[in-house]
């Protein structure tokens, strides 16, 4: 892990964008639209209505909404985005109990060489966890798999996460059998991943995960923090390809220097302070070697509880 | 201090109490959790109702006659000037023992 | 200086800290030999479970890598076994040669514990100890579909559990005790525990003792319990606990116990060989968790610097690592004199919390689902801080302190309109008060206009309060009866709660619906034990220990400690041998009073405690059983000759009788029940002013039901009239069972059918056939349990009522 990784590489998202209530419409906040200039500019310009478009949609339905190929569908900035080169995306709303307090966007390029997964997994009527829908972009092996595969509570990293109600990440995906789909993802080279719960009005449970490889990763850090009381937030896991482990544990509980967040301090403090998802590129504060940051809260029992970050 | 090994813990039931004999009358042994049990005496003071016939709650004890409510950490009667002599015990390796130097002492005196 | 040699003798935690502190004071003093049997360095064992999940890689959990050995100049002997040390020559034989050493260090862990069941050398039988083990249950749960079983529910068993779970695995978890991590959690954060894990898809099975491991040719196939449930697995994990490693020491010539003696220096009883970690003893106590062994690991370092260290026992606190349980517990909550409980419970998000607290200090801390400060509660421990000031909203955390005191309006008054407070419908307070200011102005109106507190209801105390809040004056806060001290709810709502919520034990209900107390008090627990057993027959039983000493003894106190017996005869028809053997037992155990009763039985009154069992057993010899004259439940069904001898005898009065007595007696209920049946109108066997009273006339049967002769005398009211025989039966059991599933325990049917009224009884026993039908069909399902004689029960166990102990003869020497 020693400073391998500091040539640019391509990433699988390729856009993040924040749209945030106001007025009964969704806003642009905040993005990385990773120099493509022309597609910020027309989401800036851009207003969702309720049930509008691939935002006002996750609001609408409150589910997170994958959307792959944008010609006829609903989605708004069609052209730009084909200008882009973007081919599709995901919106995950967060809510705190019934109220929408942001809806967070990733756009994914459309190339025959970028692999690695979003999925959203909701459960059946018969309680098991099955794929609602994922992005794959060429890992279509993986994909075929993760269509065919249902998760019990409790089982794998999306039967791990709706049985917990926390974010887990999930280590070394391809090798051995650490993974449920894990011959699958060791084709694809999917190396490590991160679940989390998405909470929505009416309690039916989505859990987004997100499956990093290597070649095009979707973060080279990730990180969960648990929310504590009075704006604090503990760092509980953690992995980075150049420093390694984040996490600190002595075993004990009480050495434990885990680092932690306060809010408005830093980028996880923004999301800490803002009680919204940040997208931010370049601004100080980040770990050496990182460029651009996503932080998204998930909210349970009337409070934030945890923060899933990624870094690239 | 010299400690009488009484009965193993399991002897007593959860939430339920077992009586020995002593010189000075019964004591009983309250079984307030899995690894926590209380001795005191087994009579009730106000009309001598046999404690370890009572139903066992918290760290309390009630009594069966008159609803007399002990606090088995000290014997004190709840709402009541009413106090019933404790004994300390001593949990090991799943054994209930009691210090015999002091139930003998008492019973000298 | 020059260098001196020290050999150490496993690599793990403690040996490795020790070399961390070792070198950091001193470095390049020491030349250090390094043992390992395991074929690796040091790595952090207490996060193997995470590397079971997957949630770690080992090469996150490994603590020195070959490059900190080799900067260090550790010879590592890694994959090499110690055959033997030498203490008088100072040598350590390895398998592949000796070594000299100046001092020796032995930290050579621990060994699980292999519970010596028929079976346990099966292959498949795993312990759950090191990286091999961990790679082992990784390779089993790459079969599709494998199935495991975990014996013990302790700390490593419940970790292995969830990450075999995680993995894809069938896991099942027998664990001997009544809840999980019995030494580390109470009950109440036992059960969230075992919710919490249940909720993954993870078998648990409590009170379960394994009595062999079954096989098919030399591979484990399945577990057998010694209730005769046979659990089939692929592999079997046993976590049950670890033995101190001291044979290495022991053939040394060491002094050993449970493990290597050490002193407050590490030093064993030879002044050369320091030992530290899990195979020693100090003080009479060995060790487990990583914390002491970090201390030992600095005294064992300073010791071999020179420098005085003393090595002290402090509290411990405990995690579980399985993510989304989170769970802590430290010091002392059990046993001891003086101590107070703190408890706090969250049903809404499954939080409970318990301080328990001695004299000024805090000594001891339970938290399930929020260990936010567990930190903090912990630091008070360790540190003895006097928490007086503090005791009142100490439960609340650091956050809350230094505060005013808490007024639950202000609260309440406090909370932004977008507050939820009702979280099962979703009802903010905005909504609500919005209701009370458009004319809803109690709790009912609230109820109806917003569904605010009509699912679960746990939420009615915070409605109530919004009501006060904006109506002032003007809303009188009902007179809320709950049912004692330790809850917020009336007897009405825990049961209709038990229903809907489907709360199957006591500890069930004590948490999600907020008990203030660890296991309530003598009011509540009989009224919930009742509750839980007519709702929940098969997956509840009946809990001795809550009930009131009667029904706990099967007998009736008197005034003067003795108890009274009192055989069943049916219908109170009896014979001359049954007679007869109760005159034999009378004189047999010299009772001293012989009373014919009021409900046609005789009553043996002054059996000594003690000699219950005999007499019972006597009795049931003569084929006598309980005549259940202690229960709420029912007692006895009175009657009178009937068509067989009376000459104005309508039916067979004394034959329905017996045929009642049968089909219902065992049947707990929640006041006692008395019957009687009446051959005609004259009404010899007083019918009319009993629970339910028969009255046969020429066309049938009068049932009449809710009559009263105690404090109060009432006469029955009319039920029905029956045409047949099997239908009054049928009334009389349905009006039973009615009674059962919707009294207030202690009511007594003439006072419950006065609050619901005899037309609801009605309705629903003799209008609606298809319910009448139900309810006869889930008094069955009941009686199938409760339907026999706990005199036959409980002598068998005869020494429970004889003292524990006789120290008549120790005290008084």
């Amino acid at each position: 892990m020693d400073g391998k990784i500091d040539t640019p590489t391509d990433t699988f998202i390729q856009v993040a964008e924040v749209w945030v209530p106001k007025d009964d419409v969704l806003v642009y906040a905040a993005g990385d639209t990773n120099g493509l200039g022309a597609f910020e500019e027309a989401s800036r310009g851009t207003r969702f209505a309720k049930g509008e478009g691939l935002p006002g949609k996750a609001w609408a339905e409150a589910r997170p909404v994958v959307l792959k190929g944008f010609d006829g569908s609903y989605f708004k900035r069609t052209e730009v985005a084909k200008e882009a080169g973007l081919s599709a995306a995901v919106a995950v709303p967060v809510f705190d109990g019934d109220t929408l307090k942001a809806v967070l966007v990733v756009l994914c390029g459309d190339d025959a060489e970028r692999i690695g997964a979003i999925e959203v997994w909701t459960a059946n009527r018969d309680g098991l966890l099955m794929l609602d829908d994922g992005y794959y972009g060429a890992a279509e092996e993986f994909a075929f798999v993760s269509q065919h595969t249902c998760f019990p509570r409790g089982q794998g990293l999306p039967g791990g996460v709706w049985a917990a109600d926390a974010p887990i990440l999930m280590r070394d995906l391809g090798s051995g059998y650490k993974f449920v789909r894990a011959s699958a993802a060791g084709k694809a080279g999917l190396t490590s991943g991160i679940g989390l719960p998405v909470r929505v009005p009416g309690g039916t449970p989505y859990v987004l995960t997100l499956l990093s490889a290597l070649g095009t990763p979707i973060a080279r850090r990730f990180e969960v923090w648990a929310v504590k009381r009075g704006g604090k937030a503990v760092l509980i896991d953690g992995v980075c390809e150049r420093e390694g482990a984040l996490w600190r544990d002595d075993g004990d509980g009480t050495r434990a220097e885990a680092p932690k967040a306060e809010a408005w301090k830093g980028p996880v403090g923004q999301v800490l302070g803002t009680g919204l998802p940040v997208v931010q590129r370049g601004a100080g504060g980040l770990p050496a070697g990182y460029g651009a940051f996503v932080g998204l809260p998930s909210y349970g029992g009337g409070a934030m509880t945890h923060i899933v970050a990624w870094y690239i | 201090m010299s400690w009488i090994d009484l009965c193993a813990i399991d002897d007593i039931p959860l939430r339920g109490a077992r009586r020995i004999k002593t010189a000075q009358g019964c004591v009983a042994l309250f079984r307030t959790g899995d690894t926590e049990v209380f001795a005191a005496a087994d009579r009730c003071p106000h009309k001598g109702g046999p404690l370890s016939e009572g139903i066992v709650h918290g760290q309390s004890v009630t009594c069966p006659l008159h609803n007399m409510v002990f606090d088995l950490t000290t014997g004190q009667a709840r709402g009541e000037a009413m106090q019933i002599q404790t004994h300390a015990l001593r949990i090991e390796d799943g054994r209930v023992l009691i210090d015999g130097a002091k139930l003998r002492a008492r019973s000298a005196a | 200086m020059s260098t001196r040699k020290l050999v150490v003798i496993g690599a793990g935690m403690a040996s490795g800290r020790a070399l961390e502190h070792l070198f950091e004071a001193a470095p390049g003093q020491w030349d250090v030999t390094l043992f390992n049997a395991e074929p690796r360095g040091n790595y952090n064992r207490i996060m193997l479970s995470p590397v079971l999940s997957g949630e770690k890689s080992y090469g996150e959990i490994v603590i020195h890598d070959d490059d900190w050995y080799a900067q260090h100049g550790v010879t590592c002997r890694f994959g090499e076994k110690v055959l033997s040390i030498d203490a008088d020559a100072k040598l350590v034989e390895g398998e592949k040669g000796v070594v000299p050493y100046d001092k020796l260090l032995i930290a050579t862990g621990s060994t699980p514990f292999i519970v010596p069941l028929p079976g346990h050398d099966l292959d498949g039988v795993i312990a759950y100890r090191d990286l091999e083990d961990t790679n082992r249950m990784i390779d089993a749960a790459a079969t599709p579909g494998a199935r495991v079983v975990v014996i013990g529910g302790g700390l490593l068993g419940l970790e292995a559990a969830a990450g075999l779970r995680l993995r894809g695995m069938e896991v099942t978890v027998v664990h001997l005790m009544g809840h999980l991590m019995d030494r580390q959690l109470d009950e109440s954060a036992g059960f969230l525990l075992r919710k919490s894990l249940e909720s993954r898809g993870i078998d648990i099975r409590c009170g379960a003792n394994s009595k062999e491991i079954l096989g098919e040719n030399g591979k484990v196939r399945a577990l057998l319990l010694d209730d005769g449930t046979e659990l089939s697995c692929d592999l079997l994990v046993m976590a049950v606990g670890i033995r101190p490693n001291i044979a290495l020491a022991k053939e040394a010539g060491l002094a050993t116990g449970r493990g290597i003696h050490v002193d407050g220096q590490m030093i064993t009883s030879n002044a050369d060989i320091l030992s530290v970690g899990e195979c020693i003893e100090h003080d009479g106590a060995v060790f487990g968790l990583v914390a002491p062994l970090y201390d030992q690991a600095k005294v064992a370092a300073q010791t071999l610097l020179g420098t005085h260290a003393t090595f002290v026992q402090k509290q411990l606190s405990t995690k579980l690592k399985v993510t989304g349980c989170d769970l802590f517990s430290a010091g002392d909550f059990a046993e001891g004199d003086g101590r107070e409980d703190i408890v706090f419970r969250d049903p809404g998000r499954g939080i409970y919390k318990r301080l328990v607290i001695e004299g000024h200090r805090l000594i001891g801390a339970v938290m399930y689902g929020d260990t936010a400060d567990s930190n903090w509660f912990f630091g008070l421990i360790r540190d003895g801080t006097d928490i007086d000031d503090m005791r009142e909203t100490l439960i609340f955390g650091p956050a809350y302190q230094g505060g005013a005191s808490a007024d639950p309006l202000s609260a309440v008054a406090a909370l932004p309109p977008e507050a939820e407070i009702c979280g099962c419908n979703g009802i903010c307070k905005g909504t609500i008060t919005d209701a009370i200011a458009g004319g809803a102005t109690d709790l009912g109106a609230v109820r109806a206009q917003t569904k605010a507190s009509a699912s679960c209801g746990t939420c009615t105390g915070l409605v109530e309060q919004l009501l006060q809040v904006t109506l002032g004056d003007a809303f009188q806060m009902p007179a809320a009866q709950p049912i004692c001290g330790c809850c917020d709810l009336s007897h009405e709502d825990v049961r209709r709660l038990i229903k809907a919520q489907e709360l199957k034990s006591q500890e069930a209900v004590w948490q999600e619906l907020g008990w203030k107390t660890r296991n309530g008090c003598h009011v509540c627990r009989p009224a919930v034990n009742f509750y839980l057993l007519a709702d929940w027959p098969l997956e509840y039983r009946d809990d001795p220990q809550s009930r009131f000493v009667n029904e706990r003894k099967h007998a009736n106190i008197q005034k003067d400690g003795t108890f009274s017996v009192v055989p069943r005869m049916w219908g109170g028809i009896t014979t001359p041998a049954e007679l007869r053997a109760i005159a034999d037992a009378a004189e047999k155990y010299a009772v001293p009073t012989v009373k014919v009763t009021g409900g046609q039985r005789i009553d043996l009154l002054g059996v000594k405690g003690e000699d219950l069992p005999g007499i019972w057993a006597d009795l049931n010899a003569a084929g006598l059983v309980s005549g259940h004259a202690y229960s709420k439940g029912l007692r006895t069904v009175k009657t009178c000759v009937g068509t067989d001898h009376c000459r104005f005898g309508t039916q067979d009065s004394t034959g329905l009788g017996v045929k009642l007595e049968q089909i219902l007696w065992g049947s707990w209920t929640p006041h006692k029940v008395k019957l009687a049946v009446s051959g005609c109108p004259r009404n010899c066997a007083e019918a009319t002013c009993k629970d339910v009273g028969i009255v046969c006339v020429d066309s049938g049967y009068q049932v009449g039901v809710g009559g009263a002769a105690g404090m109060d005398v009432k006469e029955t009211e009319r039920l029905g009239d029956a045409a047949t025989e099997q239908e009054a039966i049928d009334l009389t059991v349905a009006f039973i069972q009615l009674y059962r599933e919707n009294a207030k325990y202690l009511d007594r049917p003439y006072k419950w059918v006065a609050k619901v009224g005899l037309d609801w009884v009605k309705a629903r026993v003799v209008d609606d056939l298809d319910e009448r039908a139900r309810l006869i069909a889930a008094f069955d399902l009941s009686q199938s349990i409760y339907r026999k004689d706990p005199w036959a029960e409980e002598a068998k166990r005869a020494p429970a009522f004889q003292p524990v102990a006789d120290l008549t003869l120790e005290a008084a020497e």
